[in-house]
């Protein structure tokens, strides 16, 4: 092995041959052609002087050392075990030298690494350097097969099976979301998937890994090269292909990083007088302005007692992060829809991510404790997302980095969440879900988003805990502690309020209270009109600690158990036993009041691990909801039988979701009598119904209101179906408002149909717990309203506060209306706040 | 034998690595007919460098012998055996770290780890004619002596004999990786080279824990 070191931070490049002459005659002919700066070393041969022939994984390592340059290594071989001793030889590398930045690369020996030296020597980048090497032979083509030129440029692939090369269409390239879609792809096959940025010259990777293929680089307008060896290879590569066709589901997402929101044109930050927003959840609040923040971390340096029980520590709480990330994806999920929850999907992965947890690992040893190289790990990875001067990659880098911080916390024993550091008004740009779901309610007087709309998380969740809100109020500059008072109902925010202003809220905050208070108090009390029309205000519930706590908040029954929780995060279905025996509990729990069970409904956008579908250009316009169960009639067969068993002794109703058309109807029932003589008969006075929440079945509700027993009016999906506006899309917040005039007229149209047959009508949307939601959907002719247990309290109050005949005018004229917003003023005006 | 120490452990080493001298020319004459002809000459350099090094520094216990062997191959088999084997050494020796003496059960994990990790450095599958497809049979039939409440030394045995079988069984087959797969079909009618470095190994250890 020989060294040569003549300075500059320019890529090095090694050269590694079977025998010490080639090595060395490559390097000698390299240097010849240029590159005089380039730090080049060979590493030929072995140290045996009666058999010189042979690879040296030490000597690799010794020469990548040599000649370690920041900007990275290229390392050029012959065949065979050169390669695999390359390989080896990254393993031992000792820092500086990083083996994250060394490209072992494909090119032809010596015209590669001719090429690669001149490339090198005016100060390119490795992934450039890498691309001209393995351009290296084309010269040589074009002179001696100039025919097959065009051909040979296409077939790097030996020896790795089969490959398909991809144009990346997303507007931001496989970012985060995309590429954990990817991953994830192709996880589903038992394949060796690997991809390479064919753009950039970038090497190949596992496509297992999403660190990995997130580093690619991949932006809009690449070529990608997906190769795929194995059982399942062809069917993987036609899943990505696929995946590809659709943007990588990425479609929702603008061309360009969104604007600002249009309601909040880059206006100054206010910081003083009174800021005019939209009110979001009403009532008065007066309290010090608050900033989420993140508890400090102090990482512990030095040896640990024994690194094998760190390891173990890390281990475990990288299970114990991968379980929080899960359920609050199942609660966002369930509140937000898939949108919303792809983050921590993506968050999910990175735990998974065997290249970031094995660097971990590794380095924990006698000097470095679990704490210590967990976080290095992440500063790694995140520095090499950070290095590609993208901002979206810098987007990944803080992914990478929060779910760091995540299990450096769950290491140190810190809660990491950030949080209000004292009581008072919580002021923020807008929450994310994850915000939302961490957030301690006690701190929470009230809250103040810059953006945001009426149907955001912040204003859901405002509503959620009984707090005054005001969205979109453009940003605020006031500093921590700076008295803030809310007005939720009239959408206002005053910045240092003077004394008499702040009596007067106060003395409306506190009536507020009591009203709560005693709306709590009557909680589980009947909630009936003024003019005595009985309104059922029912649980939305996903698991039996659910069922309780319903019935805690006052719940009169539950108006849609989400029976999924039965299904996700498992790899086989659960058995009819288990089923009947959960279902069970959930009814006991609910003593006697009436509950309505959802059978499955999920889509191809969240496929359950046992019933592998093929992927779906549009998984929400998919096999979804019934349709899945249709497809499947074993798996909803048995959901029927045990909610059927249930329903023989308790008060058990039973729903189909995502009904389009009648003739589904017609085959759900033929499959629940099936289902009832299996089991020795339909249990007297059973109902059965549907979610309505495909316009085509609102359209058709007097056919249905003929043939079952009830209507549960899912008010988020026929919002989004019938605006063709998606829930979760910040910018299309304020068209999928269930109270735009188009959706209550399709609710009206079911009321009138049920009502000709003697059928009730419920609503188990977000709209059913939205206090301004309540005297319209009850003007309608709605009598059952489930929600959020957490609402309960508030609904009842209001339902207890309105005439039914007045109801039915405000719906009547709301009928009438242009906009969602004109429908929100007049319900205001109604209930007179 | 019910289960091996340290000591076993080394004994088996040194009869490996005599037997790989011994055999020497015959694993180089197989690698002339399909490959570069050195197999004999690398693995024997290997493994004599790693008997130098357990001399030179005793283990303290098993996973550091087998460390020490790992680091030789790595460092002086100069072909593609050295990664390979060197890899295999290093895994199993991650396997059993800490243990005193190992049962039939032990020899098992550490075998399967080791053979992961060859095929993750090589990329051989069964049936690509390389070692693994001594390997997979032997470790196939371990396990099976080990489930039946075999002892180590039975458990060896049984492994040894189905390396033998699959390394036979290689005979027909056409190579899919290494130097041999150059040859394609030519590469068929010849005894891969690497299954009998591997059977030799398994053989080694049969003898030396024998009852």
């Amino acid at each position: 092995m020989r060294a040569e070191r003549i300075g500059g931070s320019l890529v090095g490049i090694v050269v590694v041959s079977h025998s010490a002459k080639l090595a060395e005659g490559v390097v000698e002919l390299a240097r010849q052609m240029g590159g005089g700066d380039v730090a080049l070393a060979a590493a030929g041969g072995i140290d045996d002087p009666e058999s010189p022939i042979g690879t040296d994984a030490f000597a690799i390592k010794e020469a990548i050392e040599s000649v370690w340059s920041d900007d990275g290594v290229l390392v050029l071989m012959d065949l065979g075990s050169a390669i695999m001793n390359a390989e080896t030889a990254l393993e031992f590398l000792e820092p500086p030298a990083d083996a994250s930045r060394v490209l072992l690369c494909e090119a032809p020996l010596v015209e590669g690494t001719v090429a690669a030296v001149a490339t090198a020597g005016i100060g390119a980048s490795l992934s450039e350097v890498a691309a001209e090497a393995r351009a290296g032979l084309t010269p040589k083509i074009e002179h001696l097969a100039p025919a097959e030129a065009a051909e040979s440029e296409a077939t790097p692939e030996v020896a790795r099976g089969r490959s398909i090369v991809l144009r990346v269409g997303n507007p931001l390239g496989l970012h985060l979301r995309p590429a954990s879609r990817l991953v994830e792809t192709v996880g589903r096959f038992d394949a060796e998937v690997r991809i390479a940025n064919r753009t950039t010259g970038s090497d190949p990777v596992p496509a297992r890994s999403l660190a990995r293929v997130s580093a690619l680089g991949v932006r809009q307008g690449h070529e990608i090269e997906v190769w795929a060896a194995g059982p399942d290879a062809d069917a993987a590569l036609s899943a990505i292909s696929d995946l590809a066709a659709d943007d990588f589901g990425d479609r929702d997402l603008p061309a360009a990083p969104p604007p600002p929101k249009a309601e909040t044109p880059a206006v100054e930050p206010r910081s003083e007088g009174t800021v005019v927003g939209v009110g979001a959840s009403p009532g008065v609040a007066v309290g010090p302005a608050r900033y989420l923040r993140r508890p400090a971390l102090e990482v512990p340096t030095g040896p640990p007692a024994d690194p094998e029980a760190d390891r173990q520590r890390l281990r475990q709480a990288i299970d114990a992060v991968r379980a929080d990330i899960e359920s609050q994806r199942e609660q966002v999920l369930a509140r937000a829809g898939e949108a919303e929850a792809d983050i921590f999907t993506a968050h999910l992965l990175i735990l998974d991510d065997e290249h970031l947890i094995g660097s971990a690992l590794e380095r924990i040893g006698p000097s470095t404790g679990a704490a210590e190289a967990w976080q290095a790990a992440t500063e790694a990875v995140a520095d090499d997302f950070r290095r590609l001067e993208d901002p979206y990659q810098a987007q990944r880098a803080d992914d990478v980095e929060a779910v760091g911080r995540q299990v450096l916390a769950r290491l140190l024993g810190v809660d990491p969440r950030p949080r209000m550091e004292a009581p008072g008004v919580l002021v923020a740009d807008d929450l994310t879900p994850g915000e939302t779901a961490t957030l301690d309610p006690e701190m929470v007087q009230a809250i103040v988003t810059a953006a945001g709309a009426p149907t955001s998380h912040s204003a859901i969740l405002a509503r959620g805990l009984g707090v005054p809100a005001v969205v979109a109020a453009g940003p605020l500059e006031v500093e921590e502690g700076t008295p803030l008072l809310v007005d939720g109902t009239a959408g206002s925010v005053v910045i240092d309020p003077p004394p008499e202003q702040v009596a007067e809220a106060r003395r409306r905050a506190e009536e507020d209270a009591r009203r709560l208070e005693e709306a709590r108090s009557r909680a589980a009390a009947p909630a009936v009109t003024t003019d005595g029309v009985a309104i059922e205000v029912a649980a939305n519930i996903g698991s039996v600690e659910d069922a309780r706590a319903a019935v805690e908040a006052g719940a009169d029954g539950v108006g849609l158990l989400r029976t999924e929780f039965l299904y996700l995060n498992r790899t086989t279905p659960p058995s009819e036993e288990e089923q009947e025996e959960t279902y069970r509990q959930i009814a006991e729990a609910l003593g006697g009041r009436p509950l309505v069970l959802r059978t499955l409904d999920v889509g191809g956008d969240k496929p359950l691990p046992f019933l592998p579908r093929p992927p779906e250009q549009n998984p929400f316009l998919g096999v979804r909801g019934l349709r899945l169960g249709l497809a499947e009639p074993e798996l909803l067969m048995s959901q029927v039988r045990a909610a059927l068993r249930v329903a023989a002794t308790h008060p058990v109703r039973i729903m189909f979701p995502m009904v389009s058309v009648l003739s589904e109807w017609e085959q759900v029932r033929t499959m629940v009598g099936e289902a009832a003589e299996q089991i020795g008969g339909l249990p007297d006075g059973l109902q059965i119904g549907v979610m309505v929440e495909v316009p085509s079945l609102a359209l058709a509700a007097d056919r249905f209101a003929a043939v079952v027993d009830f209507f549960s009016i899912g008010t988020n999906d026929l919002t989004q179906y019938t605006l063709a506006a998606e829930r979760g899309n910040p910018e299309l917040a304020n068209l999928a408002d269930a109270l735009h005039p188009s959706v209550l007229s399709l609710i009206d149209r079911t009321c009138r149909a049920a009502a000709e047959h003697g059928r009730w009508v419920g609503v188990c949307g977000e709209a059913a717990g939205d206090p301004l939601a309540v005297p319209i959907l009850v003007g309608l002719g709605v009598t059952e309203l489930s929600m959020s247990p957490v609402a309960i309290a508030q609904v009842k109050d209001v339902v207890r506060r309105i005439d039914a005949s007045d109801a039915r005018r405000l719906a009547a004229s709301a009928l009438e209306m242009t906009s969602a917003e004109a429908v929100r003023q007049a319900a205001a005006a109604f209930l007179g706040t | 034998m019910n289960s091996v120490g340290l000591e076993e452990v080394l004994a088996w080493l040194r009869e490996a690595a005599a037997r790989i001298e011994e055999q020497k020319e015959y694993l180089t004459q197989l690698d002339s007919a399909i490959g570069d002809a050195d197999h004999g000459i690398n693995m024997n350099r290997g493994f004599k460098a790693a008997l130098e090094r357990l001399e030179a520094n005793p283990p303290e216990d098993i996973a550091a012998a087998l460390k020490s062997v790992a680091m030789a191959l790595i460092g002086k088999v100069g072909g593609a055996s050295g990664p390979l084997y060197g890899t295999m050494f290093m895994e199993m020796a991650k396997a059993i770290d800490g243990k005193e003496r190992l049962e039939a059960a032990d020899v098992a994990a550490a075998f399967r780890a080791g053979i992961d990790g060859i095929k993750a450095r090589g990329k051989a599958e069964e049936g690509d004619k390389t070692m693994i497809d001594a390997l997979e049979p032997a470790y196939a039939a371990l396990q099976e002596a080990v489930a039946s409440g075999a002892g180590v030394g039975e458990a060896i045995a049984a492994a040894a004999d189905a390396a033998a079988r699959g390394m036979e069984a290689t005979i027909p087959l056409v190579a899919r990786k290494g130097r041999a797969s150059y040859l394609g079909e030519r590469s068929a009618g010849h005894q891969d080279p690497g299954a009998t470095s591997s059977h030799l190994l398994l053989a080694a250890a049969a003898e030396a824990w024998g009852s």
